[in-house]
Formats: C-alpha cells, sequence, structure tokens
C-alpha cells in the first residue's frame, strides 16, 4: 500500500469553479452601480448608460479583452493589442474620412483588417518559428507600431467619417447595437470553448502543449490560430475607437494592453493557459468601466479625492487585478503554502502522509 | 508462442531503417522492427539504448531522420500523431499523454479519433462505458491529474485502445502497477492479441517480456540486435544481447583494502519516490546507485545533498547533518555533482576561473577584496591537474566540451573540504578521453579518504569505477554487489530482474553487509 508512487501524486488542487468570477463580479457590479446611482442622479441617465456600454467605454474594451482571452488561452501575452488598436485608428484617419465613398470606406476597412491579419501573423511567427516568449515577440510588435503610428500622427489629426462613426454608434435607447453584438459573440464564443470538441482541445493545447500534442492535438495551428484572432479583435475594437475619438491620434491605444489583460484575468483566465471565458472577458471589461465611468459622477468620491478621479481608475485596475490572480489562484497558493508547510515541519515517515 | 511459424502473416507495423539523432546523441541507428498483427513483439534494452525514441518514432511523435514508418501498410509521412492514429497505432506513453487538468473523460475524448468519438455532450457516458469495460470503476468527470498513478496508467493503455487500433504500442507500461495489476493488465493485451492486434511491448523488465511475448528484438545504443522468438530464449540469453560495447574503456585500479571506518551513515531515509533505505560508506569508497531510471535514484542523491527535502537520519563522520537546505549538507561536506550541468551545476557564461572558486571565494579574499593573482593560480593548478581542455581559464564553460565541462564542476570539490561527493551521471554526454580523465579524478579524490555515491545509467561504469554497487528499484535498495561481483552483466541482471513480482513481494531492504548477495 505505501507504494513509492503516492508520495510523487502531486497533491489535488480544488479547482475555482467556472461560474464564481462571474458571479463575483456580477454581484460587485451591482452594487457598486446601486451605490452610484444611489449618490448622483447622472449615474442612471441615458446619456451615461451609453458612455458606459459604447464606444467610450466597455465596448472597445470587451472586444480587445475577449481576443486576449484567445492569446491567454494558449499560455501566450498579446502586448500590441493596444499598439495596434491605435495604428487601426491612426491608419483610419487617413483612409476613412468623410470626402471617401462607401466603396472605398469598405476598402480602407478592408485594408485594417488586412493589417490586423498581417500583424497577428507576425506575432505568431515570431512567437512558434522563432521561438521568442509571447511577452517579447509582442513587446516588440508593439514598439514598431507606436513608431509608425508616432510617424504617421505626430500631432493629432484627420478624421473619421462621420458616417462610420454614426453606423458604429447606433443604438437602441441607450443600448448600442454594437454591445448586443458583442455579448452574442461571447455567447457564442463560450459556447465554442466548452461545448465543441474544436474548443477543447484548445484548452487541451493551453493547459499541456506536449500531451496534447500526443493525443493528436494540431498545437500549432491552434497557437497560430490564437494570436491571429487576438490581433483581429484588437483591429475591430480599433474601429470602435476610431468611433470614440473621431481623430487620428497616436497616444489612444496605449493603455489597452493592460486592461484587456485585467479584464480576461477578472473574467477568470488563468496566466497559465487553458482557462477563461469570453463572457468572463466581456464582464472583467464592463466592470472596469464601471469603475472608470463612476470615479469623476459627482458625490462618489470625498471632495479631496476630486482631482485624483482619472489616477484612480488605473490605480483600482492594478489593484483588482492582483486580486483577481490571487482569489483565483487561491487553491493553487493554498497547496503550495501547505507544501512549504510540510517541509519546513520536522516530519516523521508517518503514513498519513502518504495518503495526503 | 509459435510466432516463427514460416506461414506469412500481415505486417501491421514496420520501421525499416530508422535513424534518429538528438544533438551530438545517435539514438537510433538504422534499426529495422516489424509486428505482424496477433503476435506480442517486445522491445528491450538498456537504459539510453533507443527503446523510448523507437516508440516515439512509430507513434509519429518524432519525425526520424532516415527511414520508414509504415502503420497497416501506409506509409507515414511526417512527425504526426493524429496521422498515425488514423493508421490504426494506439500509443500508451510510459509518462502518460494526459492533461491533467481536464476530466478523465475529456482526456479520453481528445484521445479517440473522431469516428469513434460520440456527441461532446455524451462524453462522460460513453468514457464511464468504455473504461467499465476494462474493470476500471473511475469517476469519469474527475480530474486526470486526482486519479492514482496505477490508475493512470491503465487509464493510458484502454486510451490507446480507443482507436480500436490494429497495432497498440506500450511503453513500460508496468512501472506504477502492483502484481495483481500487472496480471490484469496481461490478460488484456493477450486478450487484444488474439482479437489480432499486434502489440509492441516495451519493457526492461525480463520476466515479464518473456512470460508475455511471442518475438523480442533487443536495442544496444540504438542498433538493433535482432530479432529473436521468445520461446528459445532465457533471461541470461537477452541480456547478453544486450550488454558489451564496442570500446572497452581502461578504469583507474581500485586500491586493495578499504577501511573498516564508516564515514556516513544513512538509517530509515526517505523522500520523493524512495525509501526507506539504509545505507553506510567507509571512508575513500565508491559507491555506486544502479537501477532502471525513475526509481527514485537521483532523488535519493538530491536528498542527501539537501537540495530536495528527505526525512530519516543521515549521519557524517558521527556528526548528524541537517538536510533541510544544501547549505546543512555543505557545511558537514557533502556535495553534489548535479547531473544537469547546464542548469544546476554551473553557470554557463561564466569563464572557467569563476564556476571553479565560485563556492571558496572567501578563503580567497582578503577584507573582502578578491586576490586575483592567488585565485589565477590555484585555478590554473586545477585545470592542469585535471586536464581541462581550455584555451584559457577565463574561456565561458558553455563553449567547453560536455566532458570539459564536468571536470570543471569536478574541479570545485577540490578545492574545498569535502568529506563526501554525490556525482549524479558524472559522465554523461562526455567524451571518452574525458571519461578516463574524470574516472582518474575520482579514485584519486577517494585514494585522499573521501567517499562517493555514484548514480549512473550506464552498468559498465558502475562496474569498472566503485567498490560497491547498490541496485535500486521502486525507490528501495533490493541488492548489493560487492568488488568481488562487480560486472557489467551482474549489474544489468540484477535491474532486469527487479522487473514485477520480485521486487514487490521483498519488503525489507537489504541490510549493509555487503557479502550476503540477495540474488545470487
Amino acid at each position: 500500500m505505501v507504494e513509492t508512487t503516492a508520495t510523487a501524486t502531486p497533491l489535488p488542487a480544488r479547482r475555482i469553479p467556472g461560474w464564481l468570477p462571474l458571479t463575483l463580479m456580477t454581484i460587485l457590479m451591482l452594487g457598486i452601480g446601486a451605490y452610484a446611482a444611489a449618490q448622483s442622479s447622472d449615474f442612471l441617465s441615458s446619456y451615461n448608460l451609453s458612455t458606459l456600454l459604447g464606444s467610450s467605454g466597455a465596448l472597445p474594451l470587451a472586444l480587445v479583452a475577449m481576443g486576449q482571452t484567445h492569446a491567454l488561452m494558449v499560455r501566450g501575452f498579446d502586448v500590441s493589442v493596444g499598439a495596434l488598436m491605435t495604428l487601426t485608428v491612426v491608419v483610419g484617419s487617413f483612409i476613412l474620412t468623410g470626402s471617401e465613398t462607401w466603396y472605398e470606406l469598405a476598402f480602407g476597412s478592408l485594408a485594417l483588417v488586412a493589417i490586423g491579419l498581417f500583424v497577428g501573423l507576425v506575432n505568431a511567427g515570431l512567437i512558434r518559428k522563432v521561438g521568442l516568449p509571447s511577452i517579447i515577440a509582442t513587446l516588440a510588435a508593439l514598439s514598431v507600431m507606436q513608431g509608425i503610428s508616432l510617424q504617421l500622427r505626430n500631432v493629432p489629426g484627420g478624421e473619421i467619417s462621420a458616417d462610420v462613426m454614426d453606423a458604429l454608434n447606433t443604438s437602441i435607447g441607450f443600448m448600442p447595437v454594437a454591445f448586443i453584438g458583442v455579448v452574442v459573440l461571447a455567447v457564442v464564443g463560450d459556447l465554442w470553448l466548452y461545448g465543441t470538441t474544436s474548443g477543447l482541445t484548445a484548452r487541451a493545447v493551453g493547459l499541456d502543449e506536449s500531451s496534447s500534442r500526443r493525443l493528436g492535438a494540431p498545437a500549432e495551428r491552434i497557437h497560430w490560430r490564437a494570436f491571429v484572432l487576438c490581433s483581429l479583435m484588437a483591429t475591430i475594437a480599433g474601429f470602435f475607437l476610431a468611433a470614440q475619438v473621431g481623430i487620428g491620434d497616436a497616444r489612444v491605444g496605449g493603455g489597452y494592453a493592460l486592461t484587456s489583460i485585467a479584464a480576461a484575468v477578472l473574467g477568470g483566465a488563468s496566466l497559465l493557459g487553458g482557462k477563461g471565458s469570453f463572457i468572463g472577458a466581456v464582464v472583467g471589461a464592463l466592470f472596469l468601466s464601471l469603475i472608470i465611468n463612476i470615479l469623476p459622477l459627482p458625490n462618489i468620491l470625498p471632495g479631496f479625492l476630486l482631482e485624483w478621479s482619472g489616477a484612480l481608475g488605473y490605480i483600482s485596475i492594478g489593484v483588482l487585478t492582483l486580486l483577481a490572480l490571487i482569489l483565483y489562484q487561491g487553491p493553487e497558493l493554498w497547496v503550495r503554502v501547505r507544501t512549504a508547510w510540510r517541509d519546513i515541519r520536522p516530519s516523521r515517515p508517518s503514513e498519513g502522509e502518504n495518503l495526503a | 508462442m509459435s510466432s516463427t511459424a514460416p506461414e506469412p502473416t500481415s505486417v501491421v507495423l514496420a520501421l525499416s531503417g530508422v535513424s534518429k539523432r538528438f544533438g551530438t546523441v545517435q539514438a537510433l541507428r538504422d534499426v529495422s522492427v516489424e509486428c505482424r498483427a496477433g503476435e506480442i513483439h517486445a522491445v528491450v534494452g538498456e537504459n539510453g539504448s533507443g527503446k523510448s525514441t523507437l516508440l516515439g518514432v512509430a507513434s509519429g511523435y518524432l519525425t526520424p531522420d532516415e527511414g520508414v514508418v509504415e502503420i497497416g501498410g501506409h506509409r507515414l509521412h511526417t512527425g504526426n500523431a493524429a496521422e498515425a492514429l488514423r493508421f490504426g497505432l494506439g500509443m500508451a506513453y510510459q509518462t502518460y499523454a494526459q492533461v491533467l487538468d481536464l476530466s478523465v473523460a475529456e482526456n479520453l475524448y481528445l484521445g479517440a479519433p473522431s469516428s469513434e468519438r460520440p456527441g461532446f455532450h455524451r462524453m462522460d457516458a460513453w468514457a464511464t462505458e468504455w473504461l467499465h469495460g476494462f474493470g476500471l470503476d473511475v469517476n469519469v468527470s474527475a480530474r486526470m491529474g486526482s486519479l492514482p498513478l496505477g490508475e493512470r496508467q491503465l487509464v493510458e493503455v484502454a486510451k490507446a485502445l480507443l482507436s480500436k487500433p490494429k497495432v497498440l504500442l506500450l511503453d513500460e507500461p508496468t512501472t506504477a502497477l502492483g502484481p495483481g495489476e500487472v496480471e490484469r493488465l496481461h490478460r488484456l493485451v493477450l486478450d487484444r492479441a488474439a482479437a489480432g492486434v499486434g502489440v509492441v511491448y516495451v519493457s526492461h523488465r525480463l520476466p515479464e517480456v518473456l512470460e508475455i511475448a511471442g518475438r523480442v528484438t533487443v536495442l544496444r545504443d540504438g542498433v538493433s540486435q535482432g530479432t529473436h522468438g521468445a520461446a528459445g530464449m532465457s533471461e541470461e540469453d537477452l541480456v547478453s544481447l544486450m550488454i558489451g560495447r564496442p570500446l572497452q574503456l581502461a578504469f583507474p585500479s581500485r586500491n586493495g583494502g578499504l577501511s573498516d571506518d564508516v564515514l556516513l551513515t544513512v538509517g530509515g531515509f526517505r523522500g520523493r519516490r524512495f525509501g526507506p533505505v539504509d545505507l553506510t560508506l567507509r571512508r575513500g569508497e565508491i559507491l555506486g546507485v544502479a537501477g532502471a531510471e525513475g526509481n527514485g535514484q537521483v532523488e535519493l542523491l538530491r536528498c542527501l545533498a539537501g537540495v530536495e527535502r528527505g526525512t530519516g537520519s543521515v549521519v557524517c563522520d558521527g556528526t548528524k547533518v541537517n538536510l533541510r537546505s544544501p547549505t546543512g549538507a555543505l557545511r558537514a561536506g557533502i556535495v553534489l555533482l548535479s547531473g544537469d550541468r547546464a542548469r544546476e551545476a554551473l553557470f554557463p557564461v561564466l569563464g572557467v576561473r569563476s564556476n571553479s572558486t565560485i563556492q571558496v571565494l572567501k578563503r580567497l579574499s582578503r577584507a573582502g577584496v578578491l586576490r586575483r593573482g592567488k585565485e589565477r593560480d590555484l585555478v590554473g593548478g586545477m585545470v592542469k591537474r585535471l586536464k581541462v581542455r581550455t584555451p584559457s581559464i577565463e574561456q565561458p564553460v558553455r563553449f567547453l566540451s560536455g566532458g570539459n565541462q564536468q571536470k570543471v564542476a569536478l574541479t570545485r570539490p577540490f578545492l574545498r573540504d569535502v568529506r563526501v561527493i554525490l556525482a549524479e551521471e558524472p559522465t554523461q554526454g562526455v567524451d571518452v578521453r574525458s571519461r578516463f580523465d574524470i574516472y582518474e579524478a575520482l579514485r584519486e579524490k577517494a585514494d585522499q579518504g573521501v567517499s562517493m555515491i555514484v548514480k549512473s545509467s550506464d552498468p559498465l561504469e558502475l562496474a569498472g569505477l566503485c567498490d560497491r554497487v547498490v541496485v535500486v528499484s521502486r525507490g528501495r535498495i533490493i541488492d548489493e554487489i560487492p568488488a568481488s561481483e562487480l560486472s557489467e552483466r551482474r549489474i544489468i541482471e540484477a535491474i532486469v530482474r527487479s522487473g514485477g513480482r520480485v521486487a514487490a513481494d521483498r519488503e525489507q531492504p537489504v541490510p549493509a553487509p555487503a557479502e550476503d548477495a540477495v540474488d545470487g
């Protein structure tokens, strides 16, 4: 019975159930929303709600966070998404202006998508063919794209076609149509990820590449697909960012690298790959946008903190991301603490230990 | 078994002229193996003889440099596991191809060819039913990682059969199984073979192999020693084919009389994958540790060095050793020569000088300032003494050959006070000439009264270098070979006999006295 093999088995880690992050965040959001509504009548105004959900708020973040979920799913990071969004806006300010005809606009949009596709392929190639860590490869891509954007729009200029902006910002009441599309996309994405063979294979590759390859999973293709999809989602997010700012500005998308990772992680994505959900990414994006949205509203912050409202948004994003990581990986952390404690304790060769 | 029967049987797996090289190691050289429908074809060989590489190539996981793999008459094109699966190959890996964080059912589902898969949402019922067919009652929605190793091994075999394969590859399928489970697995395998499946059975446990196989192919250093009918073979015959080395090495002579002075006493020592282990080591003695890979030998050494945690008593030169950290072991004069030179033993980008003096800098400094001249003289002397071939003592060690790297690591115990050296695979990846230099250096140190424990997967090396060899199986010492009986053959016989029931039935570790050879 006391086979030595028993001690070689790692301690079983209890898993965080997938619904927990979502439930937690939804409850928190409702709480924060109720508090904000009670403190400030502006919060529930249709203008503010459409700002919160639309292209000035959660919409671009939700899209890019869904893209980032693809990269995180295969144990990668894509820090170039923000720079790609910026590049989309900047290039868009040249080819999607008010003077273009509709077919020129359509062609220009396709060109922007092609840029996204190209960036995704370059990222994937650097990671899979050259063998660079994803964070380094995409950091390099970030720098290159940032440089191009700065050269193209040294100072903000150009303008995005009002027709395009209006089309992207179409709303039913306060609800932007595009946001409904994002939610549908997220639901479809999760049905794929958790309800199909293809999705299962993707998660398996993220969890353990070599074992899943031996099981016959096309690991190489799945990695390429993940980074290409991530870039394409960033490009689409870039369109909505353009609809928000309306002008070619080379400094507009920088923050999205961090916030997209934060939103995905808040939604339950693991930095170790194979875990996460698209609905979670959207809820995470909503949550972060909510915080940034309510801080400047009257009566939310005490007076002396008012001029901190912008900074507090970023600070809370960082703190929340850390909290989410610690909380969701709690069981694994707990096992590590227990193992460490077992090692420190002057242990006797007790039989019970083998069964632990 | 009448597998040598003359009537032509269909060949389900054919490897022809397969060669595979990893870096500088030729893992397989022009190997051809044929497995026919309905036969159990064993592949045996020492550690590192190329068994696992052969299976990797056959299963499409590794791409061979040369040669052709045919499964059921279809030629396998690339290193593509999915294609091999389609052609009718099932593979149970020694290290298990299992994603631990997915459920048992999800693992089976991924491992099944698409034609055998049920609807995605019927997965659990399907997996339960399949495993039940093998007498395995497992909660299939549990994480794969939560299963005990024995069950995971049986699930791995059941998974390999999912594709209703024409040929089934089993890589050391019994390492985690108890005697009853081995029996069960063998019944299952015989049953499949009777149904016309060709089985390739890789194992180092000769009793099991002879019990179940019809034909046996022997590998030695990546070269096939031919395929033989198992019926007429004995364990001795197989061992004869497994051993023998094209190149015989010269070993430094043992000094005749070892003192009876005991330097190191290890009692009731346990750790990850081994224990309890009792050992005594005399002053100036070189003790070899042999065994099939993965039976706890490495962990034993690492625990003795305080790198991993072990429990039990370790007394060195009359003082109890504190093994909570490597520092305690070092203070007692116990040093580890790690087998993982590039990552653990050396700083690859630093030069020879820095690598060899890193542990004794205090002794070479005055008021905290290093005395470069003294350091250079010391290292220069060492380099000459151990015959390190390097253009200068400032050469970064990553540009040195494996043998010279190992010599640099060896300079450390020469520069400080040591009582016990724990050497893990001291000549792995080392060229022949450097090997001899290393053996000489180790023996020289032993003659000065330093004791050593050498873990090696090379029986020839253990037989030539050591004063005594213990054989480890499943974490316990199951045999002890004194100098008078030491030979490559004797060691291999002890290792291969340790497989299966023989070892499992033996409850007591062998006591220290060397003369009671147990397997005699």
